[in-house]
């Protein structure tokens, strides 16, 4: 089973599947765009500035998505060893810093408007800057670490103390008083979002994903080739 | 229209200042992305090239993705 998503297996399908995201990627974007910026109504309260939320949401939780994912298989990698995990850890970790400093800076820019404030040190806030922080830690040690094993090590016990701040993000405006407001979407629960917003808000969400799709497969295709390349140098 | 859009009354600088961020980042990154795996994809195609008959033989025989590297870098050039 583990031999069918071996590097060598899927190599072909990472090419097709590049391919494929590329040739829709760009009219998707243009509807999800369409819907946020023209077609979906302002809010009551916040006016035309709630147009901020169809990046800064979607930023959010893919950059929590993102290290979630790798703490998990970080522990995963501690039990079973599997370098495709590793693989695929690196791989993700750029993107999932992109998103969070993308969420912190849109959330700034929808605070202003909204709290009168660029910035404030309120838990959801400064509990997201910690995440950034964690994956500064992990990129940072796989890049300045020269023993990979030990760079693996020094990342994957970074990636699952970070996993700790997960739960402190999500839940850090019901446990504290803060600026930030409480989650209108719930997965478990009732949403209070007009479904006006909340379908440009998703179709928004499925973009972002597919260029993390993009960006996460040509990425193990060249830590693949790094791989083959250095092999190919011992012969 | 247009002077609407771009406004949104009043709070036009924040929301195009945000979807011009991430716009921005995201484009950026692709770029960076792509160049990076078009280089080491040249690269290991002219590593293989460079091997003598023998070894590029082997390679490529036990390689699926030397192979793959190699036939999608002779498309290109």
């Amino acid at each position: 089973m583990i031999s069918l998503i071996s590097p060598s297996n899927i190599f072909h399908w990472v090419g097709k599947l590049i391919s494929f995201i590329n040739s829709i990627f760009f009219i998707l974007l243009l509807i999800a765009l369409s819907f946020a910026l023209i077609f979906s109504p302002p809010d009551y309260l916040q006016g035309d500035s709630v147009r901020i939320m169809y990046v800064h949401v979607p930023s959010a939780w893919i950059s929590l998505a993102a290290f979630t994912c790798i703490a998990l298989m970080s522990i995963a990698n501690f039990i079973f060893k599997t370098k495709n995990l590793t693989i695929i850890t690196k791989s993700i970790a750029p993107l999932g810093l992109m998103f969070t400093c993308l969420a912190i800076v849109t959330g700034s820019l929808w605070g202003k408007p909204t709290w009168g404030t660029w910035w404030a040190w309120d838990a959801r806030l400064t509990s997201m800057v910690i995440l950034a922080l964690f994956y500064i830690g992990f990129i940072v040690s796989h890049k300045f670490i020269l023993y990979e094993e030990r760079a693996n090590k020094v990342s994957s016990i970074i990636a699952i103390i970070g996993l700790i701040n997960i739960p402190i993000i999500k839940f850090s405006v019901d446990w504290w008083n803060t600026l930030h407001q409480p989650a209108s979407i719930k997965l478990s629960g009732v949403s209070t979002i007009h479904s006006s917003m909340l379908m440009p808000l998703l179709l928004m969400f499925f973009v972002m994903l597919l260029y993390c799709a993009l960006i996460f497969l040509m990425k193990y295709k060249t830590e693949i080739i790094r791989i083959k390349k250095k092999n190919l140098k011992r012969l | 229209m247009i002077q609407n859009l771009l406004y949104m009354n009043g709070y036009g600088l924040f929301v195009w200042a945000s979807f011009s961020i991430t716009f921005i980042a995201c484009a950026f990154v692709f770029y960076k992305t792509q160049k990076t795996l078009k280089k080491y994809e040249r690269d290991f195609a002219k590593e293989i090239n460079d091997l003598s008959a023998e070894k590029r033989k082997l390679v490529v025989e036990n390689s699926k993705i030397a192979s793959q590297v190699l036939s999608s870098y002779s498309k290109t050039i």
